[in-house]
C-alpha cells in the first residue's frame, strides 16, 4: 500500500508544504498552497480535454452515442453547477435564512418543468440552438436575430455573476482587492477559453463535475465531523445545526469548540435564520413565492440549458439525462445550506466582522479550523466551477454572434475564417464587458445569475413553451409577447440599474418590490403568453408546413 | 385542403392524437404534484402562521413601559439589557439598528452599576476601546485580558450567568459615550427593533422536528429536492411503458 501512496504524497508534497505554511486568518496574502491547486485543476481540464479530443476526432459520433445516461447527467450537471451553485446559494441562505432556500427549490424544481414540457420535444425539433428554433418555428429571420441577441444577453448576464465568483476567489487566493481580482480572473478565464477554443478541447464534463462535487462535499464531512453532528450524511446532519441556531446554542460547560479565532461555538437564539420570510432578513411569502417561480420557468428557457438537449442522440436519452442530472445537481444543492448555517454559528461572534457573503463557503471551512489544503481544494473547486460555466457561456455567446447573427444575417457569404475571426473577437468583447459590469459588485452572485433566469422567463420560456404546445402561436404573437416580455425586463432593469446608481425614479420603491430584477419574470411570463395567444388568435394562422411538421415529428 | 390543414393542429389542452392525449393526462397530473407541492406547502405555511415572540421579546415588553419613563428597578433594567444582547447576538442584524441597541445595553450597565463601579466600567470601557483600535491581531494578550475583566465586570453588573452565551458578547457591544444617556432616538427605535428581530412566523410546521430539522426547512431542503427527482423518474418511466403500449419507436 505503501509503495503505491508514497509517489502520490511526493506528487503532492509541494502544494502540501506550502499549505501548511498558509495563515488561518480569512483574508491574508497570497495563498500559494490554493493557487498550485486552481492551477493543477485548470491544466487537468485542458489535458485531459486534449487526450480526449485525439480520441474522439476518430469516432466522434460513436463515442458520443457511447455516453451514458449518468454520464450525460453528470454533463448537465456540470454544465449548470456554477459561481451561483457553489458560492451563491449558500451566501443567499447565510445573508437571509429560509429565504434563500426559494432559490435551491427554484434551480431545481425548473427541471420537472423543462423535462415534461420541453426536453423530448426539443430533441425532436432538431435544431441547434435556441435563436435557430425561434427562427424556423416563427419562420422569421427578424426574430432569430432577437433570439441571438437575447441568447447573448441571457449569456452576459449569467456571466456576470460568475465573474463576481471568480474575482472573490481570486482575491482570497491572492490577496488582492476585489477589483484587480476580478480583471485578474477574467482574464484567466478569457485565457483559458481562447486556448481550449484554440487546442480544439472536448470539455469532459464528467471529471469536472466529479471535482467540483468532491472539493464541495469533503469540508463538509469535515465540519459535521468535528463539532460533534451526524457526519456520515451531512446533507441530514447539518439539520441539528439549523434546529441550534434557531433554539441558540449554549456555551458548553464539558466539550470546548471553538472556531478557527477561538471563538466558542455558541450563539444566542436566531429564529429569524431558519423561519420562513422573518421580518429581520427584510424578505416576505411574495418574494420567495416570485423567486421561486422565476427561477423555475428560467431553468425552462435558459439557452444554455436547452441546447443540450440538442446534442443527445435520441429524444429517450435527452429525457433520462434530465433525471440523472438532476439527481447530480441535487447532491450539490442538498449540501450548499449546510455551509450557511454552519457559518451561522462559526461567524456568530462580533468579533469575527463582517464577511464576504459570496465567500462563505470557504470562510465557514476557514473558520472551522478545516485543513488549510482542502480549503484550498475548496476555493479551487469554485472557481473551477465558474470557469466551466463561463468558458461555455462565452463560447456559446460568441457563436450566437458569429452564427446566428453575422454569417446568417449580416454577412451570410463570410468565410469560415471570417467566422473563426467573429468568434473570437466575439468572445474577447463578451468578457470585456463580463469584466466591467462584474466590477460593479451590484448584487451578490446568486441574485446577478438571478437576473439571467427571469430574462430567460419571459422571452425564451414563452416561446419555446407555446411553440411545442400550441401550433395557433405564430409570427405576430411571438413578437407581440416578446415585446410585453422584453418591456417587463427593461422596467425592471432600469429601475434596478437606476438605484445601484443613487438615482431615484419615479415609484421605484413600488416597481423594485413588485418588478425585483431576479423575480420579474412572476408576472413577465405569463403576460407575455397571454399577450401571444391574443395577438396569435387575431392575425393570420401558423403556416401548414409549420403546423404539420409540429404534429408529425415532435408530437408523433 | 381545407380540412386538410385542421387536421394539423397541436393543442396542449385539446390533444388529437392517442400520445399527445396521453403526454397531456401525465404532464398535468405531475405538475399538479409539482405545483401543490412547492406552491401549495407555502401557501399553507403562511396561511397558518402566527407571529410567534421569543422569550426575550416577552421580558422586553414587560419592562418596556418603566424603561421608556426612566423609572425601572434593578431587576427591569437587567431584564431589558439582557433582551437588547439577545438581539445585538442575532445574526441578521443591522448596522444602523447596532447603535440604539449598544446605546441600550451601555446605558443600563451604567445606571445598574454602584459609584465605584460606574468609575472601573467607565475606565475599562475606554481602555477596551483604545486596545480595540490599536491592536493587529485579536489574538493580542491585553486585548484578551481587557475583554476577560470587562465581560465579568458587566456581566455581574447586569446579572448574567457565567455560561451565558451574551457574556461573550457584551465586552464588544460597550461603547463610552452611549453610557450616560438613554437618547431619545434610541428609545424611539426600541420598540420596532424589538419586534422586528424577536417575532417570528411561526406554527406546527415550522416548530415539529424532523431528522433533526424544523420540519418545513427540512422539507424545503431536503424533500422537495428529493420529490423533483422523483417526479422527473416517474415521468420518464411512465413516457418509456406509453411507447411500448402504443408501439412508439423514437
Amino acid at each position: 500500500m505503501k509503495k503505491f501512496l508514497l509517489p502520490i504524497i511526493l506528487l503532492l508534497s509541494p502544494s502540501i508544504l506550502f499549505a501548511a505554511g498558509a495563515s488561518t486568518q480569512l483574508e491574508g496574502g497570497f495563498k500559494i498552497g490554493p493557487a498550485i491547486i486552481l492551477i493543477t485543476i485548470l491544466c487537468v481540464f485542458v489535458l485531459v480535454g486534449v487526450i480526449f479530443r485525439a480520441k474522439d476526432t476518430a469516432d466522434f459520433y460513436a463515442a458520443g452515442r457511447g455516453i451514458s445516461r449518468i454520464g450525460s447527467g453528470m454533463a448537465i450537471a456540470s454544465n449548470w453547477m456554477s459561481a451561483a451553485s457553489f458560492l451563491g446559494m449558500a451566501a443567499l441562505m447565510y445573508g437571509s435564512g429560509y429565504h434563500g432556500l426559494a432559490y435551491v427549490v427554484g434551480w431545481t424544481g425548473g427541471y420537472v418543468l423543462l423535462l415534461i414540457l420541453m426536453a423530448g420535444q426539443i430533441r425532436k425539433y432538431g435544431k441547434y440552438t435556441a435563436a435557430d428554433f425561434i427562427g424556423d418555428r416563427y419562420y422569421s429571420q427578424g426574430l432569430r436575430a432577437t433570439g441571438a441577441i437575447i441568447a447573448i444577453l441571457i449569456s452576459i448576464s449569467y456571466c456576470v455573476g460568475q465573474f463576481g465568483g471568480i474575482g472573490l476567489m481570486f482575491k482570497w487566493i491572492l490577496g488582492l482587492d476585489y477589483a484587480p481580482a476580478v480583471i485578474i480572473g477574467g482574464s484567466v478565464v478569457l485565457a483559458y477559453t481562447l486556448i481550449s477554443g484554440m487546442l480544439g478541447v472536448t470539455k469532459n464534463m464528467q471529471i469536472q463535475y466529479v471535482i467540483i462535487i468532491v472539493s464541495f462535499l469533503i469540508p463538509l464531512f469535515i465540519l459535521t465531523f468535528k463539532f460533534d453532528y451526524f457526519w456520515l450524511l451531512p446533507q441530514i446532519g447539518y439539520g441539528s445545526v439549523v434546529s441550534d441556531i434557531a433554539s441558540g446554542v449554549p456555551i458548553a460547560e464539558t466539550t470546548q469548540l471553538f472556531n478557527a479565532l477561538g471563538h466558542e461555538y455558541a450563539m444566542v437564539p436566531s429564529p429569524e435564520f431558519v423561519m420562513p420570510w422573518d421580518p429581520a432578513t427584510g424578505q416576505t411569502f411574495f418574494q420567495w413565492i416570485a423567486i421561486a417561480f422565476s427561477l423555475m420557468i428560467g431553468t425552462a428557457g435558459l439557452p444554455h440549458v436547452i441546447q443540450r438537449f440538442y446534442v443527445v442522440p435520441k429524444a429517450r436519452d435527452a429525457r433520462w439525462s434530465v433525471v440523472w442530472g438532476l439527481f447530480f445537481i441535487c447532491i450539490l444543492y442538498w449540501s450548499a445550506p449546510a455551509y450557511a448555517a454552519f457559518g451561522k454559528i462559526l461567524s456568530a461572534n462580533p468579533e469575527v466582522g463582517k464577511l464576504a457573503k459570496d465567500a462563505i463557503v470557504v470562510y465557514t471551512a476557514q473558520l472551522g479550523n478545516v485543513n488549510p489544503l482542502i480549503v484550498g481544494l475548496l476555493a479551487a473547486g469554485g472557481v473551477s466551477a465558474a470557469f466551466s460555466t463561463v468558458s461555455g457561456l462565452l463560447v456559446a455567446g460568441s457563436s450566437a454572434f458569429a452564427h446566428d447573427l453575422y454569417v446568417k444575417i449580416i454577412n451570410p457569404k463570410a468565410s469560415p475564417k471570417m467566422q473563426l475571426l467573429m468568434a473570437r473577437l466575439g468572445t474577447i468583447l463578451m468578457a470585456v464587458i463580463v469584466t466591467l459590469l462584474a466590477l460593479k459588485n451590484w448584487a451578490l452572485i446568486a441574485q446577478l445569475v438571478a437576473v439571467a433566469f427571469s430574462l430567460a422567463g419571459v422571452t425564451i420560456f414563452p416561446l419555446f413553451l407555446l411553440g411545442i404546445w400550441w401550433s395557433g402561436s405564430n409570427k405576430q404573437g411571438a413578437i407581440a409577447g416578446l415585446i410585453a416580455g422584453l418591456l417587463v425586463a427593461v422596467i425592471a432593469l432600469t429601475y434596478f440599474i437606476a438605484g445601484k446608481e443613487g438615482v431615484t425614479l419615479p415609484y421605484h420603491e413600488f416597481i423594485n418590490y413588485w418588478l425585483g430584477a431576479w423575480y420579474f419574470a412572476w408576472i413577465g411570463a405569463p403576460l407575455a403568453i397571454f399577450t401571444n395567444i391574443v395577438v396569435s388568435k387575431l392575425t393570420p394562422e401558423t403556416p401548414l408546413e409549420i403546423r404539420k411538421f409540429l404534429v408529425l415529428n415532435v408530437h408523433s | 385542403m381545407e380540412s386538410n390543414q385542421n387536421d394539423y393542429h397541436i393543442s396542449f389542452f385539446k390533444p388529437t392524437t392517442a400520445q399527445a392525449k396521453w403526454n397531456r393526462n401525465l404532464a398535468i397530473k405531475l405538475i399538479l404534484i409539482w405545483a401543490v407541492a412547492v406552491f401549495g406547502f407555502h401557501f399553507l405555511l403562511r396561511a397558518i402562521e402566527k407571529p410567534t415572540p421569543e422569550e426575550a421579546y416577552v421580558q422586553y415588553e414587560k419592562v418596556w413601559e418603566n424603561i421608556s419613563k426612566e423609572n425601572a428597578s434593578i431587576e427591569e433594567m437587567q431584564k431589558f439589557a439582557h433582551s437588547s444582547l439577545s438581539v445585538l447576538g442575532k445574526v441578521f442584524i443591522k448596522t444602523e439598528q447596532k447603535s440604539a441597541l449598544q446605546n441600550a445595553v451601555s446605558w443600563s450597565a451604567f445606571q445598574l452599576a454602584d459609584s465605584a463601579q460606574k468609575i472601573m466600567l467607565i475606565d475599562e470601557v475606554i481602555k477596551f476601546e483604545t486596545l480595540k483600535s490599536e491592536i493587529n491581531s485579536i489574538s493580542d494578550p491585553e486585548y484578551i485580558a481587557t475583554k476577560r475583566s470587562l465581560s465579568e465586570l458587566a456581566s455581574s453588573i447586569l446579572g448574567l450567568a457565567q455560561n451565558d452565551v451574551r457574556t461573550k458578547l457584551i465586552s464588544l457591544e460597550l461603547a463610552s459615550s452611549d453610557m450616560k444617556v438613554f437618547k431619545a432616538e434610541s428609545k424611539e427605535l426600541i420598540p420596532s427593533i424589538m419586534s422586528t428581530y424577536l417575532i417570528h412566523n411561526q406554527s406546527f410546521l415550522t416548530d415539529f422536528k424532523f431528522l433533526g430539522f424544523p420540519f418545513h426547512y427540512f422539507y424545503s431542503a431536503v424533500f422537495l429536492l428529493i420529490l423533483f427527482v422523483f417526479l422527473c423518474w416517474l415521468y420518464c418511466v411512465r413516457v418509456d411503458k406509453m411507447h411500448l403500449e402504443l408501439d412508439i419507436d423514437e
